[in-house]
């Protein structure tokens, strides 16, 4: 066990898969001698050399596209991409070719890769360096989509992300790289994908949330003594829907929490999964508590995160219900 | 100081655009220090790129339309665009045309022709090739400029644009200006052969300058722009010029950088400038230390006004979106009330 954030977990754990693993590569612009943009990749290419960490030229589209190739014939390339903002240049690579490799070769070709990238705000970045796209890669079949909350989630997330057999997109909220530093085990271990975890438990209300927001929502039920179960899904699709149900049928009362825009964010297919299993169940209507539907503002960045007085607003709304 | 009568107007012309360096410069050293109190919250350089950037700016006209990127400061100042404009920008305060919604250093200045300028990198190329068409389709004078590194030369939007400028001869000058970085890569590793020279596959004009040398860029864009006008296609210019201080005030260049540039040094284009317009008799050492002076004392004057303008209201979050807010929008706002 050692002591780590974020930053330092999957740095970790690419060093450790690196090594176990020659077929492992990572590839990306200034993920070389300057370890990355957030450090993440620091030291990586001293260790394993250039044929190993490769500091591609400034084209998006390349560097996913060509990772797929890798993939197709026999590596585990790792891509990444410096803020997810900048993904939306290589689109074509990830939607037609990537997502669809394993259908359209009636499951033949597969094509297992780690897309990893830096996701959400936090760090006055402004319009293109604080997107949460999350819901492109959702709404794409045939990609996996992970996003951590905590340094111990995004090893073992990652873990079982390398070799998973499918391309997954790792998203990594880039305001949780460095804000908390928890033990991580030093040797392998994995946390299933397709699994969420329940970080808090209460009879009242369900918070269903992921990635930036755990923390917030964490803090606001601990500072509120809110009896509520907090969900942090960790993986995005597939979601966890048994885990979605089961606590939506529990308390029947359900709130979901996300830094995303509210329109086609997850919380709309959330909400939609819960009316379709367990209506039923349900004390009140499903309330969003989200990120805006306006490009993320650089000046007042502070305003736009969900914050305390709006999940409690919604808590109350929940609980007023009748 | 011998005066040349018909040399008049050049030299007019170098000491305008000496003083936009020098003030750029100032401006710059204001804006590093606010950014480390805490001020502004980000801050990207300029320096090392000012003769390049200004020995074109000399020989582009009046009706020329900017498609610049975020290391275009100095030529923004050049052509005349208010500092007042710059300034509330760069704090993001509520007079800010963009309303405090962009990173301090993707200015906006449409009024001066210069367009909103967004993150990625190259893609404000393929936006140049089409304000060109629009430009030849209307009959419309004047010429596009569009800049970006060397390391934009390496994105899709790069490729694609030239392809389609060279394709449909449009009057755009495509402005490489290699400082040598791309945050931590060198351009050896970006790219391997000059980057002027990839115009040739295109079929358009290739043309390279030293960017350190403000005659030598001024006389080669004063060719490449006669070129675009006589309706000959478009051109890439490359210039080589250097990256003095690091890819931005979030990026440590100690790691990766092996050739730093010190300020006033003779790479500094300040100090390569100055010697030149001494050689032509342009300038003298009074006239130098005057306007240093005076672009310092200008400078430190209009930060200390604009800084006092307080943010947008919060309000604003919502506005422009769409040229009406949807229902979406309303209801969001009133979550925050
Ligand atoms: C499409 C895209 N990918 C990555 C980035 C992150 N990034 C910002 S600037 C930069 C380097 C640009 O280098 P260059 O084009 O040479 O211009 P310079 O900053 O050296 O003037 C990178 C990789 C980005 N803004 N856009």
């Amino acid at each position: 066990m050692s002591i780590m954030n974020m930053v330092q977990a999957i740095n970790h754990t690419l060093d450790f898969s690196m090594s176990e693993d020659d077929s492992v590569i990572l590839l990306g612009e200034d993920i070389g001698k300057d370890g990355g943009v957030f450090r993440v990749t620091d030291g990586l290419q001293a260790k394993f050399g250039e044929q190993r960490v490769i500091d591609t030229p400034l084209n998006e589209l390349g560097i996913v596209g060509a990772a797929i190739g890798m993939a197709v014939s026999g590596l585990k390339p790792i891509p990444e991409i410096q803020f997810q903002d900048f993904i939306f240049t290589s689109m074509d690579q990830i939607i037609n070719q990537m997502a669809k490799m394993r259908y359209r070769t009636g499951g033949t070709v597969t094509v297992p890769l780690v897309l990893r990238t830096a996701v959400g705000g936090g760090i006055k970045g402004g319009l293109y360096h604080s997107q949460s796209g999350e819901s492109y890669f959702v709404h794409t079949a045939g990609l996996t989509v992970v996003m951590p909350s905590n340094p111990l989630d995004a090893a073992g997330l990652l873990f079982s992300s390398i070799g998973y057999g499918d391309p997954v997109i790792f998203l990594e909220p880039k305001k949780l790289y460095r804000s908390e530093k928890i033990e991580v085990p030093d040797e392998r271990f994995d946390v299933a994908i397709g699994k969420a975890s329940l970080i808090h438990e209460g009879d009242s209300l369900s918070i269903i949330t992921y990635g930036s927001m755990v923390p917030v929502v964490k803090k606001t039920v601990e500072n509120n003594s809110l009896d509520a179960d907090v969900l942090d899904l960790r993986t995005l699709s597939p979601l966890d829907v048994d885990s979605i149900v089961k606590t939506a049928k529990k308390t029947g009362r359900v709130m979901i929490v996300h830094e995303a825009p509210r329109t086609l964010g997850m919380g709309a297919e959330i909400s939609a999964l819960i009316s379709e299993r367990a209506i039923e169940y349900l004390y009140a209507p499903i309330l969003r508590v989200t990120g805006l539907d306006t490009p993320f503002p650089y000046r007042l960045e502070d305003l736009y995160f969900p914050d305390e007085r709006r999940i409690l607003n919604a808590s109350s709304k929940l609980m007023e219900y009748r | 100081m011998t005066e040349v009568i018909n040399d008049t107007d050049e030299k007019q012309k170098f000491i305008r655009g000496y003083s936009a360096m020098v003030l750029y410069r100032a401006l710059e050293k204001k804006a590093m220090a606010a950014q480390r109190q805490g001020r502004i919250g980000f801050f990207m350089q300029s320096s090392g790129q000012e003769a390049a950037q200004i020995g074109l700016s000399m020989a582009l006209d009046e009706d020329t339309l900017f498609y610049e990127y975020y290391r275009d400061l100095p030529m923004m100042i050049h052509r005349g665009v208010p500092l007042e404009l710059i300034l509330n920008q760069l704090f993001g305060n509520r007079d800010d045309i963009a309303k405090g919604r962009q990173m301090p250093i993707h200015l906006l200045a449409a009024d001066y022709n210069f367009m909103s300028i967004p993150s990625p990198v190259g893609s404000n190329l393929p936006l140049a090739v089409g304000s060109a068409f629009a430009k030849k389709y209307r009959n419309k004078s004047g010429i596009v400029e569009a800049s970006f590194g060397d390391g934009g030369s390496s994105t899709s939007d790069f490729h694609a644009s030239l392809n389609l400028a060279a394709d449909l001869n449009l009057p755009v000058l495509f402005f490489c200006e290699n400082n040598g970085w791309a945050i931590s890569l060198p351009v050896e590793k970006q790219t391997k052969v000059e980057i002027w020279k990839k115009a040739e596959a295109y079929g358009m004009l290739g043309l390279k300058a030293d960017g350190n040398n403000i005659m030598e860029v001024y006389k080669v864009a004063q060719e490449a722009v006669q070129h675009i006008k006589s309706g000959l296609g478009p051109v890439l210019l490359e210039v080589r010029c250097y990256r003095m201080g690091a890819h931005s005030t979030s990026d440590d260049p100690k790691k990766y950088q092996t050739d730093i540039v010190a300020e006033g040094s003779e790479k500094d284009p300040i100090v390569a400038t100055e010697k030149i317009l001494k050689e032509h008799g342009y300038l003298n050492d009074q006239m130098i230390a005057n306007i240093r002076a005076e672009s310092e004392k200008i400078i430190n004057e209009k930060f200390e006004e604009q800084e006092k303008i307080p943010p947008p209201d919060r309000s604003t979050m919502f506005d422009d979106v769409y040229k009406e807010r949807t229902w979406v929008l309303n209801e969001e706002e009133d979550e925050y009330r």
